[in-house]
């Protein structure tokens, strides 16, 4: 787990360690990027989601350059490995976080896996995505009884307020 | 008009005077429940032959449904157990074609139903019926909580908005408690007489008859008499609803809630006098309640708790004028 980085230099861990060695982590968590810009929202194991995560959030920014720039464009040709989802990039997902500063992503964790090997498994999707919400929407309800008898409270004190001095 | 008044004061002498030997609390209460009873039996032999209605149900994931029901035997809450669990618990009350209905009534006709809970996107109506219910369960406890030499007459339950934040039930206490002010722990007991109402979880059955039988079952008061009348004549059916909870025998103003277990927290706050008025000296009892559905944190419950301790002023042409300036303005009812 990266905590700080203080923590992972104490312990003498930088990283997780995924794959056969940092060529194929490398190779894998493309494929899962490459996913999770067609799908917009992947299911994976925890560790791998929170891997991909800051570098979905790195290539995002990139995007936001300009499909001009040549850094941009390198960057998208190497992480994507599925070519058409390069203007995808450019012109869907660089627009929708132009107001956004950081945080294009939200990860959820969802029960472990049953029947494989239990792993922490973890959602990992894009905000602004067409797909109904991972968390249920909050409902505030003004007209509901304890509602009704709080706003009768704070009228009763603004009332008692606004009388006195 | 005058002869009227004249008529009045003199009936109310002659009940004064037949105080003496009137009927003990248990004969009133078993008259009223044996003339439920009997009314409720000639309703039911109304529909000697099973014939079937359709109704379709209206709610979220409900649409579309349609239930074939007993004419005149089904009830709304029959309809719920036809679906889940969480809608027999849930609902408080029925939408029969857009007209609230209380749960415990059977259906007459095929129709439309729509199960109202407390967590609906305009619970308004449910919520007064909440209210009216609550002021009722307070008029049940306060006819029973006091010793059989001290009668206790319930007057006409004021329609109190949520908004005001306490449920009211006017009563009339023995004349010999004229001088009594309830202490705290006289509140509490008459606050655990309604919550032993609430562990039994009674059904508030509903009935609709004709003015004659409501005059029959409230033959030993005189202000119910007039109440009776006074429904009956505003009421373009000329009936009046009758509610039986337990063995009490209500008049209501309008749908009451399915059961007293739908209540969870409930406290009666206060119990005020508000003067002599035209049947002795009038007394507001008080009360906060809240469902089970929608508890609240004990610090949100005690300032909830020690507003509704505020005189509760409703307006109306009866209600004599409380002895002090209120304390507690009025509220504009915006719903």
């Amino acid at each position: 787990m990266r905590l700080t980085l203080q923590m992972l230099i104490s312990h003498g861990r930088m990283a997780r360690r995924m794959g056969l060695g940092p060529r194929s982590r490398i190779d894998m968590l493309r494929n899962i990027l490459t996913g999770l810009v067609r799908h917009e929202r992947i299911e994976t194991t925890l560790a791998r989601a929170d891997e991909v995560r800051f570098y979905a959030e790195k290539l995002v920014d990139y995007a936001k350059k300009g499909d001009t720039d040549e850094k941009a464009m390198k960057m998208a040709s190497f992480w994507l490995t599925e070519k058409d989802l390069v203007p995808k990039l450019f012109k869907v997902l660089a627009p929708r976080f132009e107001n956004h500063s950081n945080s294009y992503t939200r990860l959820a964790r969802i029960p472990n896996r049953q029947n494989l090997d239990r792993a922490k498994m973890a959602v990992l999707e894009y905000k602004g995505n067409p797909f109904p919400p991972l968390y249920p929407a909050k409902k505030e309800n003004e007209l509901t009884l304890i509602n009704q008898l709080l706003k009768g409270y704070r009228e009763d004190r603004a009332q008692q307020l606004d009388t006195k001095p | 008009m005058a002869s009227r008044t004249v008529c009045r004061i003199f009936q109310r002498r002659f009940a004064s005077a037949a105080a003496a030997q009137r009927p003990s609390l248990a004969e009133v209460r078993s008259q009223r429940n044996a003339v439920f009873s009997r009314e409720q039996a000639r309703q039911r032999a109304l529909y000697p032959r099973i014939e079937k209605i359709e109704v379709s149900m209206q709610g979220p994931g409900l649409d579309g449904a349609l239930l074939v029901m007993n004419k005149g035997m089904s009830t709304p809450l029959s309809c719920a157990r036809h679906l889940t669990e969480h809608h027999v618990t849930n609902s408080a009350l029925a939408l029969v074609d857009g007209e609230p209905w209380p749960l415990h009534q059977p259906l007459t006709h095929s129709c439309s139903l729509t199960l109202l809970t407390f967590k609906d996107n305009d619970p308004t109506l449910v919520n007064e019926a909440y209210w009216r219910s609550c002021a009722a369960l307070l008029g049940q406890v306060l006819e029973t909580a006091f010793k059989d030499d001290y009668t206790v007459e319930l007057l006409r339950t004021p329609e109190v908005p949520v908004l005001s934040g306490a449920f009211c039930c006017d009563v009339v206490l023995d004349p010999h408690l004229d001088s009594w002010t309830p202490s705290e722990e006289s509140l509490r007991s008459l606050t655990r007489g309604a919550q032993q109402l609430i562990h039994q979880d009674l059904a508030w059955e509903p009935l609709e008859v004709a003015p004659s039988v409501a005059l029959e079952a409230f033959s030993h008061s005189r202000c119910k008499q007039e109440e009776v009348e006074q429904k009956a004549s505003q009421n373009p059916k000329g009936t009046v609803m009758l509610y039986r909870c337990g063995d009490h025998v209500l008049l209501s103003g309008g749908p009451l809630v399915a059961r007293t277990g739908l209540c969870s927290q409930y406290e009666v706050t206060a119990l005020h006098s508000l003067g002599q008025g035209s049947w002795g000296l009038h007394r507001r009892a008080q009360g906060l309640s809240l469902p089970l559905q929608l508890q609240a944190h004990h610090t949100v419950w005690r300032k909830l708790r020690q507003r509704a301790e505020k005189l509760v002023d409703v307006p109306g042409p009866e209600v004599a004028a409380p002895p002090s300036p209120p304390n507690s303005p009025q509220l504009p009812a915006s719903h």
